[in-house]
C-alpha cells in the first residue's frame, strides 16, 4: 500500500468505519445515561438566589474562589487548550469543508497562519498540562491509564495536522493520512472514554445544579 | 462569440510584491570571494539565481546595487540572451530568454570574459576555413 | 549520423552558443551547479548518439504525443531527434517484420549499452495475452529487451506505476515496469502525460554523466519531483488566506483563488508543472482554472474522485445511519437491563423486614 492508497483508505472506508463507531457509541451512551432516570425528590424545594441548573452550567466554567491561585495550570492551561482546539477544529478551512460535505453546514474559515499559531499554542498548553499532571504527586496518584491515553489521542491529531501543514518529518501525503487516522482513532475512543464529557458536560452540570437547587444550595 | 462575452475579471497583479527577503546582501560577500579567487587562480565561477530563494524585489535590489558597467553583450540564440558587465568589472549579469522573451535562467558569472562570449576553437577553425573559401572565390 | 552530437546539431543550424545556453538552462532546471552546465555541454557535444529502444505496451500514445509535439520547435525536441531512436512503433516508418528486425538489430549491436524507454503498463492476466505485439506478449518482450539495456526509463504513469490500466478492478492484471524488472536501474517519469523537459533532462544527464539522476524513493528524478504542486503553486497565497473558488465559474474562480475545494490534488502531488509549465511554458492546469488531478502519483485514478477536496470523504459514508440505529438499539437494550437491575435492587431492599433484622 503506497501513501496515496493509505490516504484514500483513511478518507474512504477508514472514515466510514470511524464515523460509524462514533455515531453508534454516542447514541448508545446518551440513551443509556438519560434513560437511567432518577427517583422523584419528594422534599419541598427550597428557593435560593442563584441556585438552578442553568446557573451551575455557567458557574462551573469559572474557577471557585481561590482555586485559580492554587491550581493555575489546570485552569489557564485547560482553557487555552480547549479554546485552541475549538479554533483549530472549526476554523481551519479544510475542516469546515469536511463538515460542509457531511452536514451541509458552512461558515467562513480563518487564515491558515493564524490557525497554525493557535495549533502551536494549543500543543504547548497540552504539554504544560501533562507535565503538571506528572509533577504534582496528587494528580499523578489520581491518574489512571485512561488519563494518559485520552491525552495522547487528543494531542496526536493536533500534532500530526500541524506537522502535515509544516511539512515536517514525513511527506505531506503520509502525514495527512496519519492525521486523518489519528482523528479516526479519537472518534472511535471518544464515546467510550472520559472524552465523552464533550457530550455530557452540560447535562451533568445541569443535573447537579438542579439537585442542589432543590435543597436551596447554589453550587 | 467574442472574448468580451466571457465574464473575466482582470485583476491587477498583487500590489504588495513580496519584499526583500534578506537573502540578497550575503551574495555580495560571496561575489567578492569569487572575484578574489578569479584574481588569484584565474578560476571562473557562476551563481545560479533561479536556484536561490530570491524574490523579484531581491533580484531588483541586487541588480540595482551591482549597477551597470561598460559592456553589454546581447546574443541571439534561440531567443535573446544578455550578458552585461556590472559596475564591478569581472562580475557579469547573464540572462537567458526563450523565443517568447520569457526568462529561462539567470546567472551572475565571475570571469574576465563570460564563457558564452568566447569563440570555441572548433568554431574559429570553421570560420577560418570559410575565409579560405571566400579567398579562393576572389 | 553517428558522429558527435555537436556536428549533428551544426548540420541542423544550431550553433554551439545556442547549445551552451540550452545546457545552462537545463542544468539550472535540474538544480545542478552552474559549472555542471558547461560540463554537460562539453560531454554532450562529444557524445555519440545513444541507441534508444522505445517499447509501447498498454498505453494511449499520449506520452509519445507529449514528447514529440510540445517542444517540437525547440532544442529539447531536436535533441530528442539526436538520440538514435531505433525502435518506436508510432514514429518509425518500418512496420511488421522490418520493425521487429530493426529492434533485434539494435539490441544486438548495442547490447548492454542501449537505453530502454517503456510507456504503458504490462498486463499479466491470462499469461499476458491482453496485449501482444507481433504475436508476443508485452511481458515477454519487456524481459527480453531489459536483458541488454543499460538503464530503463519508465515513461508516464502507466509504465511507472500501472496507471489507468491498473485502476480498480484492473481487468488485465496490469503492473508497472519495476514490478517485472528488478535488476536494472529504472527511472520513473510519471505523469499523464509526463513533462517533456523531464525526459530530455534525464537523457541529458545520462549522456553527460553516464548515469541516471538522483531518484526519490518512488524512482523519480528528485530535481523535478522534489516538491508538491501545492508548494510551488502561484495560487498558494489564496489557500493560506482561506480564499477558495467554490464552483468553476463563481467570483472566486474568476479572481483566480485556490482550487482546493474543487478537488485540486496539488497538496499530495509531486511534479514540476507549477514551475516548468506546459506547452513551452505557456500555462498549466491550475493556471487555466482546473485543479490538479494528481496524474503523476501512483493510483491517482482511484484516489477518491477528481472533484472531491482532499479533506472530504473519498466515498460517501454508508454505515452512519445504520450505526445510529444500532446505537439507539444498544442504548435502549442497556437501559432496559439497567432498569431491571434497579428493580431487582429495590425489591431486594423491600424484602428487608423487621423479622430479617431481628435474626
Amino acid at each position: 500500500m503506497n501513501e496515496l492508497q493509505f490516504l484514500t483508505w483513511v478518507r474512504g472506508p477508514g472514515l466510514d468505519i470511524a464515523v460509524g463507531i462514533f455515531v453508534l457509541g454516542v447514541v448508545w451512551r446518551l440513551f443509556e445515561i438519560y434513560s437511567l432516570g432518577r427517583k422523584k425528590d419528594l422534599s419541598t424545594p427550597r428557593h435560593a438566589a442563584g441556585a438552578s441548573g442553568l446557573h451551575t452550567v455557567f458557574r462551573r466554567s469559572l474557577p471557585p474562589p481561590g482555586m485559580l491561585k492554587r491550581s493555575p495550570v489546570s485552569y489557564i492551561g485547560g482553557y487555552i487548550f480547549h479554546i485552541g482546539l475549538a479554533i483549530v477544529v472549526f476554523g481551519f478551512a479544510p475542516h469546515i469543508l469536511l463538515v460542509t460535505n457531511l452536514t451541509g453546514l458552512s461558515w467562513p474559515g480563518l487564515p491558515s497562519q493564524f490557525v497554525d499559531l493557535v495549533a502551536v499554542v494549543t500543543m504547548a498548553a497540552m504539554v504544560v498540562v501533562l507535565v503538571d499532571r506528572i509533577n504534582k504527586p496528587a494528580k499523578r496518584f489520581l491518574s489512571t491509564f485512561e488519563d494518559w491515553f485520552t491525552w495522547a489521542v487528543t494531542f496526536l491529531p493536533v500534532l500530526t495536522g500541524w506537522m502535515a501543514v509544516q511539512h515536517l518529518l514525513l511527506p505531506y501525503t503520509t502525514m495527512l493520512a496519519l492525521h486523518i487516522l489519528s482523528v479516526e482513532i479519537l472518534l472511535v475512543v471518544l464515546p467510550f472514554t472520559k472524552l465523552f464529557h464533550a457530550f455530557t458536560l452540560f447535562g451533568s452540570r445541569w443535573y447537579n445544579g438542579r439537585a442542589n437547587a432543590q435543597r436551596g444550595v447554589p453550587v | 462569440m467574442s472574448l468580451d462575452a466571457i465574464p473575466i475579471h482582470v485583476i491587477d497583479p498583487p500590489s504588495a510584491e513580496p519584499g526583500l527577503s534578506g537573502n540578497a546582501p550575503p551574495l555580495l560577500r560571496e561575489l567578492s570571494e569569487l572575484a578574489k579567487r578569479l584574481l588569484a587562480s584565474g578560476e571562473t565561477s557562476a551563481i545560479d539565481l533561479s536556484a536561490l530563494p530570491l524574490t523579484p524585489a531581491d533580484l531588483a535590489w541586487l541588480q540595482d546595487t551591482l549597477g551597470a558597467g561598460e559592456i553589454s553583450v546581447s546574443l541571439q540564440a534561440n531567443g535573446e540572451s544578455t550578458l552585461n558587465e556590472t559596475a564591478c568589472p569581472g562580475i557579469w549579469w547573464v540572462t537567458h530568454r526563450n523565443e517568447q522573451g520569457a526568462v529561462t535562467s539567470q546567472f551572475i558569472e565571475v570571469a574576465f570574459v563570460p564563457e558564452l562570449v568566447k569563440a570555441h576553437p572548433e568554431d574559429v577553425k570553421n570560420g577560418q576555413e570559410y575565409l579560405e573559401l571566400l579567398i579562393s572565390d576572389l | 549520423m553517428q558522429g558527435p552530437l555537436i556536428d549533428t546539431l551544426a548540420r541542423q543550424g544550431i550553433t554551439r552558443r545556442t547549445f551552451l545556453k540550452y545546457c545552462a538552462t537545463l542544468a539550472s532546471m535540474m538544480a545542478l551547479p552552474p559549472a555542471a552546465g558547461r560540463a554537460m555541454a562539453e560531454a554532450m557535444a562529444a557524445a555519440r548518439r545513444p541507441s534508444v529502444i522505445w517499447l509501447p505496451f498498454q498505453e494511449c500514445t499520449g506520452c509519445t504525443e507529449s514528447i514529440t509535439r510540445s517542444h517540437s520547435p525547440t532544442l529539447e525536441g531536436m535533441i530528442f531527434d539526436m538520440i538514435s531512436l531505433d525502435y518506436q512503433e508510432t514514429l518509425m516508418a518500418a512496420a511488421g517484420h522490418q520493425a521487429e528486425e530493426a529492434r533485434h538489430a539494435a539490441m544486438k549491436e548495442n547490447a548492454g549499452k542501449y537505453l530502454l524507454v517503456v510507456d504503458g503498463s504490462i498486463p499479466l492476466g491470462r499469461d499476458g495475452a491482453y496485449s501482444c505485439i507481433g504475436g508476443r506478449s508485452n511481458v515477454d518482450i519487456l524481459k527480453e529487451a531489459a536483458e541488454g539495456a543499460a538503464a530503463i526509463v519508465a515513461m508516464g504513469s502507466c509504465a511507472s506505476y500501472g496507471g489507468i490500466p491498473k485502476a480498480n478492478p484492473n481487468p488485465t492484471g496490469a503492473v508497472s515496469v519495476s514490478d517485472i524488472v528488478t535488476n536494472k536501474p529504472i527511472v520513473n517519469i510519471p505523469g499523464c502525460p509526463p513533462i517533456p523537459v523531464v525526459m530530455t533532462g534525464v537523457l541529458a544527464h545520462y549522456l553527460t554523466f553516464g548515469s541516471l539522476p538522483e531518484l526519490d524513493e518512488k524512482g523519480r528524478p528528485k530535481a523535478f519531483f522534489g516538491e508538491t504542486i501545492h508548494d510551488r503553486c502561484y495560487r498558494r497565497p489564496f489557500y493560506d488566506q482561506g480564499k477558495f473558488a467554490k464552483t468553476f465559474d463563481d467570483e472566486g474562480a474568476r479572481m483566480g483563488w485556490c482550487l482546493f475545494e474543487l478537488g485540486c490534488k496539488g497538496p499530495v502531488t509531486y511534479n514540476a508543472c507549477a514551475t516548468v509549465k506546459w506547452n513551452g511554458g505557456t500555462s498549466w492546469p491550475v493556471e487555466s482554472g482546473h485543479g490538479c488531478l494528481g496524474c503523476s502519483e501512483p493510483d491517482f485514478w482511484d484516489a477518491g474522485g477528481f472533484y472531491k477536496a482532499l479533506s472530504v470523504p473519498a466515498d460517501p459514508l454508508r454505515i452512519g445511519a445504520a450505526a445510529a440505529i444500532a446505537g439507539a438499539g444498544a442504548g435502549v437494550a442497556v437501559s432496559f437491563a439497567n432498569r431491571a437491575k434497579k428493580n431487582v435492587a429495590r425489591q431486594t431492599h423491600e424484602t428487608l423486614t423487621v423479622e430479617d433484622l431481628e435474626k
